[in-house]
């Protein structure tokens, strides 16, 4: 999986129309990005990965994009 | 000796809260989508002045009032996180309202969610040890109260309400094994800070519950499957050994997750969380006692609750299902 569709698996799971998330995105500046939306994220990423992100306790506090990334490409999932 | 579970009742507060309520204290809030995500639509809530205790005497009256003698109570464990005082125990003002005997063993375990399972280890351990033959488990919380009117992590989940279990000794049904946990280090992911002694009262104005949902969730994630499978491999079962699932209540975006992580067949998993709220420990033996109102479980049944949350705590036990309906 390409770091472009872990970013719309992201904005999948915020119901967010559009390419409104990119690398940059954090909670901070999405409004839907807030704490049900971040769950709904985790749960979206473990979907798609095969159950493999529920074991990544540190994607709860990532609230970028890019710390999202960096997490999954530290446990090779991207 | 081997225990049953001889008979379950439960107390749910009259008042109730739906979307309209909540919306109406916070405009802003998309009740749609928070309903679409929790699954709950209705939540109970205690009144002003009613305590868990309160709820405890109403939920284990209404086991006495079916023929459950209370002189014949040998102990009494309340699991609460809403105790009425730091101390003395609930469980002791409950021994005397309750009008139980003084030879009755009664104490508090402080556990949310997990709670329920814990209290069947621990009565089922002090009946399998042949110290005791009948005994109440009851659990009862008004985290409601905990609650803060504006927060959209909690407000939406929380119900308050009580359950009475009776277990006793018997030759033919039974509890167990189990599959227990605990992870401190996130004790501070579901919690009212300022409650206890850590922090003086006096310089505190922080009694709010606070969660942090990313976290909890995936503990939650990460544990429940973990303690399903170690309990079925303990006991040399399958999945498709086990003809119901009662999970802890938390919400349905949990239960969903918890389905397609086990890849469990849906109609084997039993909710009702849509009409009863999460009411922490409470929430499994409510569940129960619906199921059997539903004809959903019956005599025979083998099944699995599975109680998981603040702490974090988690607890998971097989029960040859026994009851009388």
């Amino acid at each position: 999986m390409k770091e472009s569709d872990v970013i719309n698996v992201i904005q999948n799971a915020l119901e967010l129309d559009g390419e409104c998330i990119t690398m940059d995105s954090s909670a901070d500046d999405v409004e839907e990005w807030d704490s049900v939306g971040h769950v709904a994220i985790l749960s979206a990423l473990d979907k798609v990965f095969n159950k493999k992100v529920a074991g990544i306790r540190e994607m709860a506090t990532a609230d970028t994009v890019r710390k999202m990334l960096t997490l999954l490409k530290d446990y090779s999932l991207i | 000796m081997k225990v049953s579970i001889d008979a379950i009742d439960y107390y749910l507060p009259p008042k109730t809260e739906d979307g309209s309520i909540l919306k109406e204290d916070n405009p802003d809030w998309c009740i749609e989508d928070i309903e679409k995500k929790t699954g709950i639509q209705v939540r109970h809530i205690s009144a002003p002045d009613q305590t868990a205790t309160d709820m405890a005497v109403l939920a284990a009256e209404k086991l006495f009032s079916t023929g459950v003698q209370r002189q014949e109570i040998d102990f009494l464990v309340l699991v609460t996180q809403s105790p009425d005082y730091a101390l003395p125990s609930s469980a002791c003002m409950l021994q005397d309202r309750l009008d139980l005997s003084k030879s009755c063993v009664a104490f508090d375990i402080n556990l949310g969610c997990s709670g329920f399972v814990y209290g069947l280890f621990v009565g089922g351990s002090i009946i399998e040890a042949g110290l005791a033959q009948k005994g109440l488990v009851i659990c009862s919380d008004t985290y409601a109260k905990y609650i803060g009117k504006s927060d959209r992590t909690c407000r939406p989940l929380f119900s308050d309400g009580a359950s009475a279990v009776l277990l006793s000794s018997c030759i033919h049904n039974d509890l167990g094994p189990f599959e227990m946990g605990t992870d401190g280090s996130g004790f501070c992911d579901l919690i009212v800070p300022s409650s206890g002694a850590r922090v003086s009262w006096a310089e505190s104005k922080e009694g709010h519950l606070f969660m942090d949902g990313a976290k909890v969730f995936m503990f939650t994630m990460d544990m429940v499957p973990k303690c399903v499978t170690a309990l079925l491999d303990k006991s040399g079962k399958t999945i498709g050994d086990i003809d119901m699932f009662f999970f802890h209540q938390a919400s349905k975006f949990v239960i969903d997750n918890i389905i397609r992580q086990l890849e469990l067949p849906k109609e084997k998993v039993y909710v009702n969380y849509q009409r009863v709220g999460n009411t922490v420990s409470a929430s499994i033996p409510i569940a129960l006692k619906d199921a059997v109102s539903e004809g959903r479980l019956k005599n025979g049944d083998q099944i699995m609750l599975i109680g998981f949350g603040v702490g974090y705590s988690w607890g998971a036990s097989f029960v040859q299902w026994g009851v009388r309906p």
